[in-house]
């Protein structure tokens, strides 16, 4: 049946066709059986407004969820990004250490192997540093006692392993803490792949499940048609005529609901936007949320039209296989 | 054959039956016999009636015209082409060379009149120009054109069964089948919609007609074929002059 059906599709009009005369008229004919399905599609969508608006918000939501995960995991991997990708070791000392002390951990720093230099922040620095740059002055002016405690900041070789650096400057005596920047970002990565691929699988769950509801939806609305489809397979309509009007009502619902998702995407970023940018200019960034381009939008509004083509595909199919010539009732 | 070929069919020498039932048999699931070794023959042009009691297999007979069954012996041939041989995609192709008259006529009743008449158009992929001018003079035919954008729930029993009528028509098939088309009507009623069918065959359509309303039949004079338990226990001509 599919295979009579492939034969109307327009590329593969010209060769089934003998005359050349023909083929303007096969072709308008053709153009009047989609324009056909096409607006009686569209009358049974506008003649249900409230069942309509149901399974479209259903797949909106259901389509929302997944772009929405898409889209932030891709801001924060750009946010990642902008971090410089840094090989500097911070080594925090403890606390209340004389300059004899630190001058101690100071160089036995220097005679770590794969270390090519460190320069060494007293709290004084620091708290002037952090006085400078995070605008804690008056706060800090409160506290009696300097909080910050000295910093090494170790500059590795380019061979250098940094882990095994990192264990060599914990194991110094005095060592309160290390961090190391690329550490940080390793996490960091692991954590969005990790999101990446949980949005990847909630977004196969989710895409399933609109295909699951345009498919039941569809299904419905063939099963409250079963009549008409018998009257017209009894008059010699074929699948593909039979099927057609079903398939352009789910490719209806799957447009309706991805330009829904779309519009609820991009209320989110509108009352996100200004929160997010007044936080990284709280951090001195010029960070904005990206937002979807026009490219964007137009594949999310294709594939959700192909989504919905897909499930009415699938629930017309199954209502076609029951049906079957021989064992429909006159 | 006992046919009363009509005077078309009976120019050529050898005319090729429009439609042939070869020793058809038809046992459903069931164990059930529908049809017994069915023999007959219809030309074109030819207006034939099918009577018998209810259960005798009038129905299973047009059934397998109209490719809703399949015999279990036997042939069917439509046009010479033997109708258990179609693949399946050829099915619909073969339906559309049938027009069907229901008895409960079937109307799609969300639809008018015109857009029920144009569905077999639609369906075979006529050009819309054309579908309007074929729809209308099918409408004309059964004299509904002026309510051409009525619903089927605004019209009688027996207008309904013309428009069903109009809709067998509108595809100009060589052959229109019924199934009891006046069971649902009342004597006057039923013999309006008789006369309309025996109008069809001068128009180059042959009719075939499922009806056990002997009194009618009898009236309108024409080829009867009788069946019984599944076979065909009589084939003769009706003998009142009409």
């Amino acid at each position: 049946m599919s295979r009579g059906n492939r034969r109307r599709r327009p590329g593969a009009a010209p060769r089934a066709l003998p005359g050349r005369s023909e083929l303007p008229a096969r072709l308008r004919n053709w153009r009047d059986l989609h324009l056909y399905s096409l607006v009686s599609s569209l009358g049974r969508l506008s003649a249900r407004p409230f069942a309509t608006g149901l399974t479209v918000g259903v797949l909106a939501i259901a389509l929302t969820l997944p772009l929405g995960l898409g889209l932030l995991l891709d801001n924060l991997q750009r946010l990642s990004s902008t971090v410089e990708q840094a090989r500097e070791l911070s080594v925090f000392l403890k606390l209340d250490l004389d300059a004899v002390e630190t001058d101690a951990a100071l160089q036995a720093a220097r005679a770590l192997p794969g270390v090519v230099e460190v320069a060494l922040r007293s709290p004084e620095q620091g708290l002037e540093e952090f006085r400078r740059y995070a605008g804690f002055g008056e706060a800090l002016d409160l506290l009696e006692d300097n909080p910050i405690p000295a910093v090494l900041d170790v500059r590795p070789t380019a061979q250098a392993d940094p882990a095994a650096l990192v264990r060599a400057l914990e194991a110094l005596p005095d060592v309160e803490l290390v961090q190391h920047d690329a550490v940080w970002r390793q996490r960091l990565d692991a954590w969005l792949a990790l999101g990446q691929r949980f949005s990847w699988a909630l977004s196969v769950l989710l895409v399933l499940g609109a295909l699951l509801v345009v498919g039941n939806t569809v299904r419905l609305d063939v099963q409250g048609r079963a009549e008409e489809i018998a009257v017209v397979r009894l008059l010699g309509g074929t699948a593909g005529f039979v099927r057609r009007p079903f398939l352009y009502l789910g490719a209806w619902y799957g447009l309706l609901s991805g330009a829904l998702a779309l519009l609820v995407l991009a209320a989110l970023q509108y009352s996100l936007g200004s929160a997010v940018e007044t936080l990284a200019a709280g951090y001195g960034s010029g960070f904005r949320l990206r937002e979807f381009s026009m490219l964007d939008a137009l594949a999310v509004l294709i594939g959700a039209a192909a989504l919905g083509w897909l499930g009415a595909f699938l629930a017309v199919g199954h209502h076609l296989r029951q049906d079957r010539f021989g064992e429909d009732s006159l | 054959m006992a046919s009363t070929a009509s005077g078309a069919a009976a120019e050529s020498s050898t005319p090729p039956a429009l439609l042939c039932f070869d020793a058809v048999s038809k046992r459903y699931a069931g164990g059930q016999e529908a049809l017994r070794e069915l023999s007959f023959e219809l030309h074109r042009g030819e207006m034939v009636f099918v009577t018998g009691h209810s259960g005798a297999g009038k129905s299973t007979l047009l059934r397998l015209i109209h490719l809703s069954e399949r015999p279990s012996r036997g042939a069917v041939l439509m046009e010479g082409r033997n109708l258990a041989q179609l693949k399946p995609r050829d099915v619909p192709h073969a339906r559309r060379r049938v027009g069907m008259v229901f008895q409960d006529h079937r109307l799609l009743l969300d639809r008018s009149l015109f857009d029920n008449v144009a569905l077999p158009l639609l369906i075979a992929g006529v050009a819309r120009v054309e579908i309007e001018r074929r729809v209308r003079t099918a409408l004309e035919r059964v004299g509904l054109l002026s309510r051409e954008r009525s619903l089927p729930l605004t019209l009688s029993a027996g207008e309904q069964q013309r428009v069903g009528i109009a809709r067998a028509i509108v595809g100009q098939p060589p052959l229109l089948v019924a199934d009891e088309p006046t069971g649902n009507l009342d004597p006057q009623l039923a013999e309006d919609i008789m006369r309309l069918f025996s109008q069809l065959p001068a128009q180059g359509t042959a009719v075939l007609v499922a009806s056990h309303d002997l009194h009618l039949v009898r009236k309108l004079a024409r080829r009867v074929l009788v069946l019984d338990h599944g076979r065909l226990v009589d084939d003769f001509r009706a003998g009142a002059s009409a």
